[in-house]
């Protein structure tokens, strides 16, 4: 691994060929105004990484410039805008479903479990409670001030003297 | 009454005699001169570094500019730990490595002419002299050949071979530049010259 091989002299021979290699004439005349004009002009240096670009600005502006940067992206979440738009519009335009009971759903029931059963009233035994699509029917009669029926449990006031 | 003084003119080879560590301290307060200056100085071996990387002239032009843009905006994060010339050398060649992995093979060569001296090179003058192998070979001809073969490289064995055989770097410099030991410098340069050499088989008398 000699660098000094004598087997690279004509290799190394045919290299210097490449130092011959030019520009055109006046090129590095002009080089350097071309750069400084960039930088004054404040251009970004070309393909720079993403987290570069984005640091020192708005998000605002960041969002912007990503999406001139790829058309595509925006395409997407355009896309991705209307077709959520999309269901939307048909999720809202369908009729309200009866809603499926969970124990509907299942092949269990209050009859075929015995603590379900004994949670679950049956059918017999709703006959007197309310429900939520009937009309509210209450068990217990509503006691009054001023009703008849007096509750046994207090006596009304009297405001005469003691003995009278 | 009183006469507006006139406006000074800058002068524009004020900073040619400064040091390095001058002109990089000045550029970085936002002093453009200086940067000027930096660029003048730097720009031959930047170019010529990007350009023997991608055999074309219009893509070293973009990148050399893009790679010294660079630079300046990231002046404030140069500690100062190598010479800017190296730490510029650095952006070039990972703006340059970076941009042949995207394009990948697809090479479009546009090569820079040869300058008149080529012609006069004893070196050259006896690779095209009755003594090579293949014989009648132009110049032209032995610089596109010799680009294609270079281009048959990978690139961190085309980047040790440009930057030590064509532009003299130290196999030092260059393990500093590509941030890696002398050792791997040293390998990948016996690696590529071997590689050339088969490429080249039939232009180089072995």
């Amino acid at each position: 691994m000699n660098e000094n091989n004598d087997n690279f002299h004509e290799l190394k021979r045919l290299l210097k060929l490449k130092q011959h290699e030019v520009p055109p004439p006046g090129y590095f005349s002009n080089f350097p105004g071309e750069v400084i004009s960039r930088i004054r002009a404040g251009e970004p240096a070309g393909s720079q990484d993403l987290a570069e670009q984005l640091r020192g600005t708005s998000w605002l502006e960041s969002l912007l410039r990503v999406f001139q940067a790829k058309p595509g992206v925006i395409g997407g979440v355009a896309t991705s805008l209307c077709l959520l738009l999309l269901i939307g519009v048909v999720l809202a335009d369908r009729p309200d479903q009866e809603p499926v009971g969970i124990l509907a759903s299942s092949e269990t029931t209050p009859e075929s479990t015995p603590a379900l059963a004994a949670a679950v009233p049956t059918s017999a035994d709703t006959s007197g409670i309310a429900v939520s699509t009937n009309p509210v029917v209450s068990l217990q009669p509503v006691a009054t001030l001023f009703s008849q029926q007096q509750n046994p449990l207090f006596q009304s006031a009297s405001f005469a003297p003691a003995g009278q | 009454m009183l006469m507006p003084e006139p406006a000074t003119i800058p002068d524009a080879n004020a900073n040619a005699g400064m040091l390095e560590g001058d002109l990089v301290r000045h550029a970085r307060h936002g002093d453009l001169r200086a940067y000027d200056e930096l660029v003048k100085r730097y720009q031959e071996r930047i170019y010529a570094t990007i350009y023997h990387m991608t055999s074309n002239h219009e893509d070293a032009n973009d990148l050399a500019q893009e790679s010294f843009i660079k630079a300046y905006s990231a002046l404030k994060s140069f500690k100062g730990g190598s010479s800017f010339y190296t730490w510029l050398y650095r952006i070039a060649v990972n703006k340059t490595i970076n941009f042949l992995k995207q394009r990948k093979n697809k090479h479009h060569i546009s090569l820079d002419d040869l300058d008149f001296n080529a012609e006069h090179d004893p070196d050259l003058v006896a690779l095209v002299s009755d003594k090579t192998p293949q014989r009648n070979v132009s110049l032209g001809e032995l610089q596109k050949k010799l680009n294609e073969a270079l281009l048959k490289l990978s690139e961190p064995h085309r980047m040790v071979v440009v930057l030590h055989d064509v532009q003299g770097v130290s196999h030092e410099e260059i393990a500093d530049i590509l941030g890696c030991n002398i050792g791997t410098v040293r390998s990948r340069l016996f690696y590529a010259r071997q590689q050339l050499q088969s490429y080249l088989a039939e232009y180089i008398k072995t």
